[in-house]
């Protein structure tokens, strides 16, 4: 071997061995870091914004405070309040549990839709776009759309209502006790109607067609098919919609705030509207804060006791065999 | 049990016609695979004597009765799915009892029904189980189990075994001769896969086009195709087939080089016809041929060796040309040889109409 290769082999077995010594950090702890520092950055907005904010809403339920003055610890006072001595909170309360008939009423039309869009029809496509129109609309425009409809004067629904004779005067939806929240609630199941519509519809195009002609040779009808084939096949589908439909339900503060503003009165005041009045027009922040705790738990408590009864597979679209 | 009946069966996808007039008779207690390439017509046959596909025109008849009006679950049969169609969300105790429970039997009987199918099919430890939580070939037995429970007068195989690997295939097709053979119902078996047709069936309906090419035993469509195509798909490796000439009393390879002497009793008209006869009844030739043989030159292009024998892929006059040979064969790839096959075992066909030539 003559002496330049000899060098060049020396110097590829010195890099090797380079490469080969055992470096600073373990291989597990290296991969570990990495995995970190790509996790850091979200891990700081989720703290700054969502982590922080909370155990300080739960610190601010258990104290006196308000802008600009120290805080004191009140213990049980703000929860006492809302529990014993201000009825409108139970009222809200109310009104919130009726608001959630937008789930039960919109999964049932958009499970009926969901089947009708699913047959083999002409334009099926276009029937679903125009079903689904209404979800990605901006809530705000949704509600003043509404709050036109409902107009006692031009309002196209007094307009229809009057034209078929169903009424002799016009009726002034949003601002009446007895209908302000039917309305308002109309309102939220059109507007969610759509997503329902495509999320179960997601479903039932994941039921494969063999089970269907397996079932029409087991001697099953087409409503034994439905019952004992689509719906415990759809269930999925069904509680991710009841999910999602409890978290609307909780959060559908900009549609009351564009309709009613939680009015008249309370009468379609929910949990969120009332909580963003004690916080920002009475500046009782420290209430606010009790009330949002109250909502946070039975909102956890509801979504929990959904994704038990779905058997913890809500939204789970593989239903493969 | 039943006869199953096929009169000028036609099916139509608006203009399109993918069943063109098919008539067949399937014998009661027969065992009946329809085999063919994808796309020929197979399944479809099989979806609208299920009662899945409407009927664009002819007859199909169940025992005598004409059941193009009668709605699947009404015609009493069952149907094996190529992804077995197990209800996910119930056991298999549910699966089987499904059909069960639409027909009018009682809670009791459902259970002793149950419990006789799943004992044939060896499901009784499973039948608590969700089909998720079954093999392939467990789910197959469940999907069998579903069909056999009912005692249907008519079962119906639609490609079952082609989700399984090579292995439980073939253990799946002999439980299913075997129970054939025990409960006698009279079957009809959907597959692409050629030896499930030929080990399987009592009678092989080979389609091509929407068209049935052939009906006839194993043996027969094997040993007698009465066309090139039933020739070309039966057997693996394929049928050798070649194109040659016949100038009335030799036949002559494309090249004009190689001569094979004329197949005895066929080919009496002269002109283009294509020359056949199967891998295994070529032998590598050794001294002058005996009486009622012939030889081809051919030039080696690959061996595989199989173990039990070895697949010898030559060239002759530009066409492929394959011999199942012993195991120990001399040959080797790029060298030529002499390849010899008995007159008797050749077939010969019409180039331009398909035809056998008897």
């Amino acid at each position: 071997m003559d002496t330049p290769s000899r060098h060049a082999d020396d110097r590829k077995t010195a890099v090797v061995a380079q490469r080969m010594k055992k470096p600073f950090l373990s291989r597990k702890t290296r991969h570990l870091a990495f995995v970190w520092m790509l996790l850091l950055p979200a891990l700081l907005v989720y703290f700054a914004y969502r982590a922080v904010p909370l155990a300080w809403n739960v610190v601010l339920s258990f104290s006196f405070w308000a802008p600009g003055k120290p805080i004191r610890f009140a213990g049980l006072y703000q929860y006492q309040e809302l529990a014993f001595y201000d009825g409108i909170f139970w009222e809200v309360l109310k009104n919130t549990a009726i608001f959630m008939l937008v789930i039960p009423i919109s999964i049932m039309l958009a499970l009926a839709l969901a089947l009708l869009v699913d047959q083999k029809i002409t334009g099926r496509n276009i029937y679903r776009t125009i079903i689904f129109l209404p979800y990605p609309m901006m809530v705000v425009a949704v509600g003043i759309v509404w709050r036109w409809l409902y107009n006692d004067n031009v309002g196209l629904i007094n307009y229809a209502l009057r034209s078929m004779g169903l009424i002799s005067r016009p009726i002034a939806f949003l601002e009446s006790y007895d209908f302000a929240l039917a309305a308002v609630i109309a309102a939220a199941v059109w507007q969610i109607l759509g997503f329902f519509m495509i999320i179960i519809l997601t479903g039932l195009q994941n039921i494969p067609p063999h089970l269907y002609e397996a079932a029409r040779i087991d001697g099953a009808r087409a409503h034994h098919r439905f019952w004992r084939i689509t719906l415990p096949l759809l269930r999925p589908s069904l509680f991710l919609c009841v999910i999602l439909g409890v978290i609307a339900s909780f959060t559908s503060f900009d549609l009351i705030y564009t309709m009613t503003n939680g009015g008249p009165g309370h009468a379609t005041d929910l949990l969120i509207t009332y909580i963003y009045k004690a916080a920002f027009t009475l500046s009782r922040f420290d209430y606010a804060a009790a009330m949002t705790v109250v909502m946070f738990v039975l909102f956890l408590a509801l979504a929990l006791l959904t994704n038990r009864l779905a058997g913890g597979d809500a939204g789970k679209v593989d239903i493969s065999d | 049990m039943a006869t199953v009946e096929f009169s000028s069966l036609v099916k139509k996808y608006g203009p399109l016609e993918v069943v063109h007039s098919i008539d067949l008779a399937i014998r009661d207690g027969e065992f009946v695979v329809l085999v063919g390439p994808s796309g020929c017509g197979k399944s479809t046959c099989l979806r609208m004597l299920a009662g899945l596909e409407e009927i664009s025109g002819g007859k199909i008849l169940i025992d005598g009765q004409i059941v193009n009006e009668i709605e699947p679950r009404d015609r009493n049969i069952a149907m094996v799915f190529q992804d077995y169609a197990l209800y996910p969300h119930m056991s298999v105790y549910e699966n089987m009892a499904f059909s069960l429970q639409y027909r009018g039997f009682n809670k009791k009987e459902i259970k002793t029904r149950v419990a006789a199918a799943a004992t044939t099919l060896g499901l009784t430890d499973l039948l608590d189980r969700r089909p998720k939580q079954l093999s392939g070939g467990q789910r197959q037995r469940v999907a069998m189990g579903r069909a056999i429970v009912r005692d249907p007068q008519v079962f119906l195989f639609d490609e079952p075994l082609s989700n399984l690997d090579a292995k439980l295939r073939g253990s799946m097709r002999i439980e299913i001769k075997k129970l054939h053979r025990r409960l006698g119902v009279t079957t009809v078996y959907v597959t692409h896969d050629q030896v499930e047709a030929m080990t399987l069936a009592d009678r092989v309906v080979v389609m091509n086009n929407g068209r049935i090419e052939q009906v006839g035993t194993p043996e027969q469509v094997y040993h007698h195709p009465e066309t090139l195509f039933v020739a070309s798909f039966i057997g693996s490796p394929t049928m050798n087939l070649v194109p040659a000439e016949h100038d009335g009393t030799l036949l002559r390879l494309n090249d004009g080089s190689v001569l094979i002497r004329q197949p005895e009793n066929k080919a009496a008209q002269p002109g283009a016809k294509m020359f056949g006869v199967r891998p295994e009844d070529v032998t590598v030739a050794e001294g002058p041929p005996p009486e009622g043989h012939s030889e081809v030159e051919v030039v080696v292009d690959v061996i595989e060796a199989l173990g039990a024998d070895t697949l010898v892929f030559a060239t002759v006059a530009g066409s492929p040309f394959a011999a199942r040979v012993p195991p120990a064969t001399r040959l080797q790839p790029g060298a030529s040889a002499r390849l010899r096959f008995p007159n008797d075992k050749t077939h010969l066909f019409d180039a331009d109409t398909g035809k056998a030539l008897a």
